[in-house]
């Protein structure tokens, strides 16, 4: 099933993205959050004191929940829009 | 865009209410800034497409012709935009620091309107902090924004008007609803709709959505909220519990998406030391304001869903009669313009407002929600505190909010209570046996939002920076 809905917008151009080593195929500009989500890397970040998986949330910028590692700095996922190439880790965001 | 460093109005967030202060201010040639941390102008409810997707000429959505238009009022009224710019702090003056990939950034006003909007209530339950449990304005946002349907297999669960709307764009965009979990009763399906639409004329789309959904045939539990969620193979399992008979389900999905009705965004007022008034059917604390939407302090202005929830429609009122007050207060119109053009708006507010009370209950949070959190779940996301540690503080002699916060870091993370405010106080008073507005607020302390160190430094070649001799030996 193709979650992506095609019928209003026409998106950017196909580009791969390396999420922990592997490679996820996206279209240029969508929201990074958003394009983990629906491609099963659902688990984000480790909550601080449990270490239990962590995901997003609210996804406007308010829970801070959909941290991760992009090309080694954290950010908040939900405001990052996909450029080709880009390194994302996910899981524990404190080890280097 | 050059951006000034001082303007006679400044709008923090471009939704229905920020954008038409910011045009009627403007439309009397006050010089104007509209900031907001989104790429574009529309808030949540009008948020545009992320800017890489490009508009098909043959079909288009209602709610991004709405935002094409914010974009091009706010265009020809020369208005000044700072999009992509998150505001962190906001100190009397008024002084607004933002910081953007460019760096950080100050303005200064002398009138500010604060139209922030408002952020989902979520009550929490066991395996609330599962990953594919989200909220349904994120799921929302995901459908209308984003383009996205979150899952191949979806659940929605909660109260309030966005239960129905998610539905409704999930199905319209071919999506598949495994069960919707609606915590009102079925007789209260009917009032949503109208919370929803709160005008007459768009009765027809609120019946179309509605028989959409019963055509659907997708099972809907009335009466129920989530009791749990667990880990499954390939997703998660919700455990569902009728309110009344007790009686529990579990359904297998890929999503949830739930949420129990809308907050006030108070960060810029708290931080502002502002007075605020407590409003459980307007969703929680919110500052206090006149029928013109002055606030306690001279030239701050609160306006749109975050001076009270009434929706996207009264947004746009309020957000004119905001700007009609600058106006007074400014001198720039006198008291006879003043009362001419704001007693027709004013009217149509109160319509809106009596129509809105009407259904408010659906707003607010039914005590079974509160009383189905277990004392090992997690309360404060960010500090990974439990229901157990704050009751464990009260019983210490916690009194307040800003004291349980001292006790146990809840509302110290990075979403600066945000997200667990409203159910800590809730979950707090039952202990304590007092009203939730005994207890407080959360005292504003910037930064509101994370605030990283490299954007404070910025951009800058090694050239650039001032070298100072070192001292003599």
């Amino acid at each position: 099933m193709n979650l992506r809905i095609s019928d209003y917008f026409e998106r950017g151009k196909k580009v791969k993205v390396i999420v922990n080593e592997t490679i996820v195929e996206a279209h240029e500009g969508e929201c990074l959050s958003v394009v983990l989500f629906i491609s099963n890397h659902k688990n984000l970040r480790l909550s601080p004191k449990k270490r239990e998986n962590r995901g997003m949330f609210c996804l406007m910028g308010s829970c801070q929940e959909c941290a991760v590692l992009l090309n080694g700095k954290k950010v908040t996922s939900c405001n990052i829009f996909i450029k080709a190439g880009m390194t994302v880790k996910t899981g524990d965001l404190n080890e280097s | 865009m050059n951006l000034k460093k001082e303007y006679d109005v400044i709008v923090i967030g471009a939704g229905p209410s920020g954008v038409s202060a910011a045009i009627k201010c403007s439309e009397k040639s006050l010089k104007v800034l509209i900031i907001d941390s989104n790429e574009n102008s529309g808030g949540q409810i009008y948020r545009a497409p992320p800017k890489s997707y490009v508009k098909k000429k043959e079909k288009s959505l209602k709610e991004n012709l709405i935002q094409i238009k914010f974009s091009e009022d706010l265009k020809k009224n020369n208005i000044d935009t700072a999009y992509n710019h998150t505001v962190w702090q906001v100190s009397p003056g008024y002084k607004i620091d933002a910081f953007s990939d460019k760096g950080t950034i100050q303005w200064k006003t002398k009138n500010l309107i604060v139209a922030t909007g408002t952020y989902e209530k979520i009550i929490p339950f066991e395996g609330w902090t599962t990953p594919g449990v989200i909220g349904l304005a994120a799921c929302t946002v995901m459908l209308k924004s984003h383009q996205t349907l979150p899952g191949e297999k979806i659940v929605l669960a909660g109260n309030g008007p966005l239960l129905i709307l998610v539905a409704y764009y999930v199905l319209k965009f071919g999506g598949k609803i495994e069960a919707i979990i609606d915590t009102s009763k079925k007789s209260q399906w009917l009032k949503s709709i109208f919370s929803l639409i709160l005008s007459p004329q768009n009765f027809i789309q609120g019946i179309t959505w509605m028989l959409k959904i019963i055509f659907s045939r997708i099972p809907i539990y009335s009466n129920s909220i989530v009791a749990k969620v667990t880990n499954e193979k390939n997703g998660i399992s919700v455990e569902i519990k009728n309110i009344e008979n007790k009686k529990s389900k579990k359904i297998s999905t890929e999503v949830l998406a739930v949420g129990h009705g809308l907050t006030p965004s108070t960060d810029i007022t708290r931080l502002l030391r502002v007075d605020h008034v407590y409003n459980e059917l307007k969703g929680g604390w919110i500052a206090k304001i006149d029928k013109y939407f002055r606030s306690s302090a001279k030239g701050l202005y609160i306006t749109g869903d975050g001076s009270g929830i009434s929706g996207a429609v009264a947004a746009h009122d309020k957000g004119k009669l905001a700007a009609y007050a600058i106006l007074f207060d400014e001198n720039i119109i006198d008291e006879k313009e003043f009362k001419k053009e704001t007693v027709q708006v004013l009217r149509k507010l109160n319509r809106y407002e009596i129509f809105a009370k009407g259904i408010a209950n659906l707003n607010s949070t039914p005590k079974e929600l509160i009383n189905n959190i277990d004392e090992n779940t997690i309360l404060c996301r960010c500090e990974d505190i439990t229901k157990k540690e704050i009751i464990h503080a009260i019983k210490k002699g916690a009194k307040n909010l800003n004291q349980i916060k001292s006790w146990t870091r809840f509302g110290m993370g990075p979403c600066q209570g945000r997200t667990c405010q409203y159910s800590v106080a809730r979950v707090a008073a039952d202990e304590l046996n007092c009203e939730v507005e005994e207890l407080g607020y959360l005292t504003g302390r910037s930064p509101i939002r994370p605030f990283p160190l490299d954007k404070a430094i910025g951009d800058f070649d090694y050239d650039e920076i001032t070298k100072v001799e070192a001292a003599p030996l």
